[in-house]
């Protein structure tokens, strides 16, 4: 072996022995913090859910809430992410910019912002309260929060899913007598399935595990982020635990449940054609 | 019938530029250009998938500039063929189709009858192009428009759905208006001959009129012409109002008696490789006005062709003959020939 060539083979074992002492450092910090809540809390936290009314309520109530949210982003968000990802105007991609704001928006300021433009003392506040609704205080301003923090995410993550599909399907559907909806609905909806399905996933994940803006516009009835929060001031650490715990193991299970879907023939690989 | 009227569009940074063409029902026009020339956005913006930035499109004598492409009746075929992954062949086949008859019959045809069951992704490029153009023909639209349709099929299977293509077409009286970079398939297609360069049509004509009198030598060059030569033009002669002047073209120690309507000065000379005659004998060419003695420099053997490069006063000039004839001849590097040119063979541009 000529010096050259093992000075080579020596660099690349220091780069590789580089990568996975990275790997090391993020998987303890990423992963370590969750494992030890889960190891501590979750089996307390499954115990409780049987006798824990509050515990239970606030489970459903999150989970409600953010099924919610989704299914309305992902109906009324479609479409829109559709005409984002297929628009070549500069208008388009302005929009599509602004629309990722709230991603940019700490959390807390984020309901600040809820709550001005919704509040009662706001004219939409107003005509909610006439139909009589509020956003305070109430599961709607929950699901608002959720929508709005956690929308955003789903609009991004489904406009690109949409733009990897080839254009040319649709414009194939087109001349074969498809109008856009039509085409968008009998070939970009179903190549871009699997995309649409991780992004509402993501979505409601990160919906389950808000707190910033749902702790200013709802404290009460209380989601499970807040439950953790309210019981940890409340009673200390041993008390948010199972809760705590309870409510990884929540966001958990979309994410089990996509992996199983990846695994279906429909599904797989399909943008990719 | 397919009319543009000084036709634009726009695909990115790519300006499709006042295109202006007459394509008669039943015609089957060739779109040939280099790579980025704007064959493919020609097609999109007559299909209407892209939209015209200026102009006009008629098809039937109906402007269809602003209608969407489903009301167009046009079908477009990409080379990639693009069939729908999520459904089977035989749902891609019926896609937009009204007559389950018409379409079986058309599979038959075009031997995509035996593909109905199979998964789209375990077509081959060649068998997904065949679906594609089924697909296509399935609405009975009258205008066919195809991007390199045959690109991926093999020698035999492309024989098989030209012929086919072509006798329906001439059934239907469909219009076709074909992209393609296989210059033998446009002669053999081709009613028409398009040459796009640059995002515009440099010249319409049959495909021989293109293939022999090429508008530039760009277009010379791009067609595969061997010789093309740059030099200045006089005029000897001035022919009628009808007829072509005699002329004489001069690049270097090349001087060429030609006959044409060019302008005198400088001008282009292309001269195909096989409209240069060989011999061994000076006297062969009794009739040809341009007569050279030449050394061979090489002889390249192609199957039955064979690529002769000869030294012309220290110019280069290409053959093309028979290799029989390069046997008979005896040709080989640094054999002494006599090369002529009919003075009608030489084009100037």
């Amino acid at each position: 072996m000529t010096a050259a060539a093992r000075h080579a083979r020596a660099g690349h074992r220091v780069a590789v022995a580089a990568a996975a002492g990275g790997a090391m450092v993020l998987l303890v910090l990423l992963l370590v913090p969750v494992l030890l809540l889960v190891a501590r809390g979750g089996a307390t936290g499954l115990r409780q859910l049987g006798s824990d009314a509050e515990l239970a309520s606030s489970l459903l109530l999150t989970s409600a809430c953010a099924t919610a949210a989704t299914l309305l982003m992902v109906t009324l968000g479609t479409p829109l992410a559709w005409v984002l990802a297929r628009s070549e105007s500069r208008v388009a991609g302005g929009l599509s910019a602004l629309l990722e704001l709230p991603l940019l928006i700490p959390h807390p300021v984020a309901g600040i912002a809820l709550l001005l433009a919704f509040g009662r003392a706001s004219p939409a506040g107003s005509a909610l309260a006439a139909a009589g609704l509020s956003i305070v205080g109430s599961p709607l301003g929950i699901g608002l929060a959720m929508l709005f923090v956690a929308g955003p995410l789903y609009l991004s993550a489904a406009r690109e899913a949409i733009s990897r599909v080839d254009r040319r399907y649709e414009q194939v559907a087109r001349t074969l007598g498809d109008s856009p909806s039509r085409a968008a609905w009998r070939v970009t909806r179903p190549l871009a399935g699997r995309g649409l399905l991780a992004a509402a996933v993501v979505m409601w994940a990160r919906a389950v595990s808000e707190f910033g803006a749902i702790v200013i516009l709802t404290y009460n009835p209380k989601v499970a982020s807040v439950l953790s929060y309210d019981r940890f001031t409340a009673y200390g650490l041993d008390a948010a635990l199972p809760v705590a715990a309870v409510l990884v193991l929540l966001a958990l299970v979309p994410m089990l449940v996509l992996r199983s879907l990846r695994a279906l023939p429909l599904l797989d690989g399909v943008e990719r054609s | 019938m397919i009319r543009l009227d000084g036709l634009g569009a726009r695909a990115g940074s790519f300006h499709l530029r006042d295109v202006s063409v007459e394509i008669a029902r039943g015609t089957w026009a060739i779109v040939l250009g280099a790579a980025g020339a704007g064959k493919t956005t020609l097609l999109e913006t007559v299909a209407g998938v892209r939209a015209a930035s200026a102009g006009r499109v008629m098809l039937r004598g109906e402007d269809v500039t602003r209608l969407s492409p489903e009301r167009r009746g046009t079908a477009i075929v990409y080379q990639r063929g693009y069939l729908f992954p999520h459904l089977t062949v035989d749902e891609n086949l019926h896609y937009g189709a009204r007559d389950g008859a018409y379409v079986a019959s058309l599979a038959a045809r075009f031997g995509a009858d035996v593909l109905r069951d199979r998964p789209v992704r375990s077509l081959s490029g060649g068998e997904s192009q065949v679906v594609a153009l089924v697909r296509a023909l399935a609405p009975r639209g009258d205008i066919l428009l195809l991007d390199e349709p045959f690109a991926a099929l093999d020698p035999r299977g492309r024989t098989r759905v030209r012929r086919e293509l072509q006798a329906l077409q001439r059934e239907q009286g469909l219009t076709v208006l074909q992209v393609t970079h296989d210059f033998a398939e446009a002669g053999t297609l081709g009613d028409l001959a398009l040459l796009m360069d640059g995002g515009r049509l440099v010249q319409s004509g049959t495909p021989t009129e293109l293939f022999r009198r090429p508008a530039t030598s760009t277009a010379a060059e791009f067609l595969g012409a061997e010789n093309i030569y740059a030099g200045t033009v006089r005029r000897d002669v001035q022919g009628d109002a009808e007829g072509p002047d005699a002329l004489t073209f001069s690049a270097g120690p090349l001087t060429l008696a030609a006959i044409g309507r060019v302008a005198p000065g400088p001008a282009h000379a292309v001269i195909r490789g096989e409209d240069v005659a060989l011999s061994r004998d000076a006297q062969a060419h009794a009739s040809a006005r341009n007569v050279f003695a030449a050394s061979v420099v090489e002889v390249v053997v192609s199957g039955v062709v064979a690529r002769v490069t000869l030294d012309v006063q220290g110019v280069p000039l290409v053959a093309t003959v028979t290799t029989a004839a390069a046997h008979a001849l005896a040709l080989e590097a640094g054999a002494t020939v006599f090369a002529s040119i009919k003075a009608t063979a030489i084009h100037l541009c």
